[in-house]
């Protein structure tokens, strides 16, 4: 800015005041960054382009350097309603990493004009929502086949009860899993990301529902085989998955105390008093570890392959999420402690 | 679907050029050449297999010139197109372990297909080897497989004729269609020998309380080519818009 004009314009001044000049007109107020406060102001501007067209979408001028990446969007937002919040990906490079949200304008490696590039993450759907849906699912269609409802077995079978008392328990565990879900989902989890694609509905949807259908189908049967050695191996595997479903509650807590309400803090999560969390100092999903068990517990109960499979293909995707996990967790930790593994103690 | 799967191929079997990949990621991907090793193996593992379907080629011609007819040509072939199509296996291993730039998932798929469709359904429902619709997907897969290991074989040594570039991206538009028609008429003609002899079906009550029926089964993968072959075909198709108009404009600055 021309600091030289508006230095002349003050020492010559006279008229009629500071506000009206010579002319009896309003002075022109000098442009902001001119004034000399004790602290200097500088705003930044902000670009914003299309990440794949390079097409200039919105200009920002006057955003605080305290600014958000939060912020940012929120304003970026007022000119193109179509991209809420959610669905934008601000990045520094066309295709480098996102910013979060909760990057500082001024700590970004940008000068005071910074470009940053927008890619549309397409329609959003909360997390919570999504949960919710894929776990109602599966506690609903179950009960449809333990009630054999019409249409799904002989019409003899209609409404009829299963004589085998393992599926009932079967049911009631199956039940009680779900519910667990939900409630944790409600009450317990304290989610990273707001939101997901919304295709991702559809397909986890058509995962958790289908495999329960598919599961919930044979162990109703009206021709539904009990497990080979009886009583013994359904108390054994109740047992298994009861102490796994205490077990993923406990760590569902634990990871919950680790973070206050409202916030997106990562801490190193460790051992409490409670034993369930003990698993902690072995691996770094102990709440993965547990629920693969709740599984593998519900498999031995039930003795039915599709069980088998669906908690293979379960256990396939926890580690893959695992080791994610675990490799973050080494990426932000310097002193992350080096006996655990991802998903299971000493192997995986 | 599995004609048309490898015609549409990944990268597969190394080597730079143009690729008609369903597995390819946009312009931006850098292209990682394999060591000179691998180089070398995948050189190799090319030349056997363009040998393998050539050595099919000739065993086709062959046992039509002394038979005198297109009928039941399978039992001449029957051995190198068990071996030589089971063999492409190993690019699955090639994907995993990274010589070869392209999905693992998605080569999985193209091969699983044809093994399904040699072993399961051709080796094992017997009645339907002496079916025309066998030769069909065979003179299909054959002349797909001799161009398309060629290929792989001449962009490894950076040598790639455009013949070959136009025959791996322009054939298919015939080639693709008879195989589908050959795998689907081969499915179909399997169904009721599979329905009455119960082939690899198990059903209830039994004490892993599982039951499958490969009948269904057989039906679902032939509902499943619905979706699929237009995808990879068209998909073909406009890899070859890509491809041979950039080697026209190459050629023009020869």
């Amino acid at each position: 800015m021309d600091l030289s004009v508006s230095v002349v314009a003050r020492e010559t001044s006279q008229g009629l005041g500071p506000v009206f000049g010579l002319n009896g007109l309003p002075r022109p107020m000098p442009p902001k960054t001119i004034k000399k406060p004790k602290k200097a102001v500088l705003f930044f501007e902000v670009e914003i382009l299309d990440a794949k067209t390079r097409e200039k979408l919105c200009f920002l001028d006057k955003v605080e350097p305290q600014a958000t990446i939060a912020e940012i969007k929120n304003l970026f937002t007022k000119t193109h309603p179509q991209w809420y919040p959610a669905r934008q990906s601000l990045r520094l490079d066309p295709k480098g990493k996102s910013l979060k949200d909760e990057d500082i304008l001024q700590k970004l490696p940008v000068g005071t004009t910074a470009t940053l590039y927008f890619r549309d993450l397409g329609a959003q759907i909360s997390w919570v929502t999504v949960f919710l849906t894929e776990y109602a699912g599966p506690l609903f269609i179950y009960l449809l086949f333990y009630f054999r409802v019409p249409f799904i077995y002989g019409h003899k079978y209609d409404f009829t009860s299963s004589r085998h008392t393992v599926v009932h328990l079967a049911c009631i565990c199956h039940s009680f899993h779900y519910i667990k879900r939900l409630l944790e989902t409600l009450f317990v989890h304290r989610f990273s990301h707001g939101t997901m694609p919304l295709r991702n509905i559809f397909k986890n949807c058509t995962y958790y529902w289908g495999f329960a259908a598919w599961m919930a189908y044979y162990i109703n049967h009206p021709l539904y085989t009990p497990p080979t050695y009886g009583a013994q191996q359904v108390k054994l595997a109740l047992a298994i998955f009861v102490i796994c479903q205490l077990g993923n509650f406990s760590i569902h807590m634990a990871l919950r105390d680790l973070r206050p309400a409202g916030s997106k803090t990562r801490k190193i999560p460790y051992p409490t008093k409670n034993p369930f969390t003990w698993l902690f100092l072995l691996v770094s999903c102990p709440n993965y570890t547990y629920e693969v068990g709740s599984w593998i517990g519900f498999a031995i109960m039930t003795q039915c392959v599709p069980v088998a499979l669906f908690s293979l293909v379960g256990f396939t995707q926890m580690t893959i999420w695992a080791k994610g996990k675990h490799r973050s967790y080494l990426k932000e930790f310097r002193d992350y402690p080096p006996l655990r593994m991802p998903i299971i103690p000493f192997l995986l | 679907m599995a004609a048309a799967a490898a015609t549409a191929a990944t990268k597969g079997n190394g080597g730079g050029g143009a690729r008609a990949g369903a597995g390819e990621a946009s312009g931006s991907r850098k292209k990682k050449s394999p060591g000179p090793l691998a180089t070398a193996y995948l050189v190799i593992y090319n030349v056997v297999m363009t040998a393998g379907w050539l050595v099919i080629a000739v065993g086709l011609v062959r046992a039509y010139l002394a038979k005198g007819s297109y009928h039941s040509l399978y039992y001449s072939i029957e051995k190198p197109l068990k071996f030589f199509q089971t063999g492409a296996l190993l690019e699955i291993l090639h994907c995993a372990i990274g010589i070869v730039p392209s999905s693992v998932v998605l080569t999985s798929f193209q091969v699983m297909s044809r093994v399904f469709l040699i072993w399961a359904v051709t080796h094992s429902v017997k009645e339907v080897q002496s079916e025309d619709s066998v030769l069909l997907f065979v003179i299909a897969w054959t002349i797909t497989e001799i161009i398309r290991y060629s290929f792989y074989t001449f962009s490894l040594l950076n040598h790639l004729p455009y013949l070959i570039k136009w025959a791996r991206y322009t054939l298919f538009i015939v080639l693709y269609p008879m195989g589908v028609s050959g795998e689907l008429l081969t499915i179909y003609a399997a169904l009721p020998f599979v329905r009455q002899s119960g082939l690899y079906s198990i059903s209830l009550p039994n004490k892993y309380n599982f039951s499958f029926d490969y009948y269904a089964f057989l039906i679902l993968i032939m509902i499943s080519y619905i979706p699929i072959f237009p995808q990879l075909y068209f998909h073909m198709i406009h890899q070859r818009r890509k491809v041979l108009s950039h080697a026209e404009e190459h050629k023009k600055f020869e």
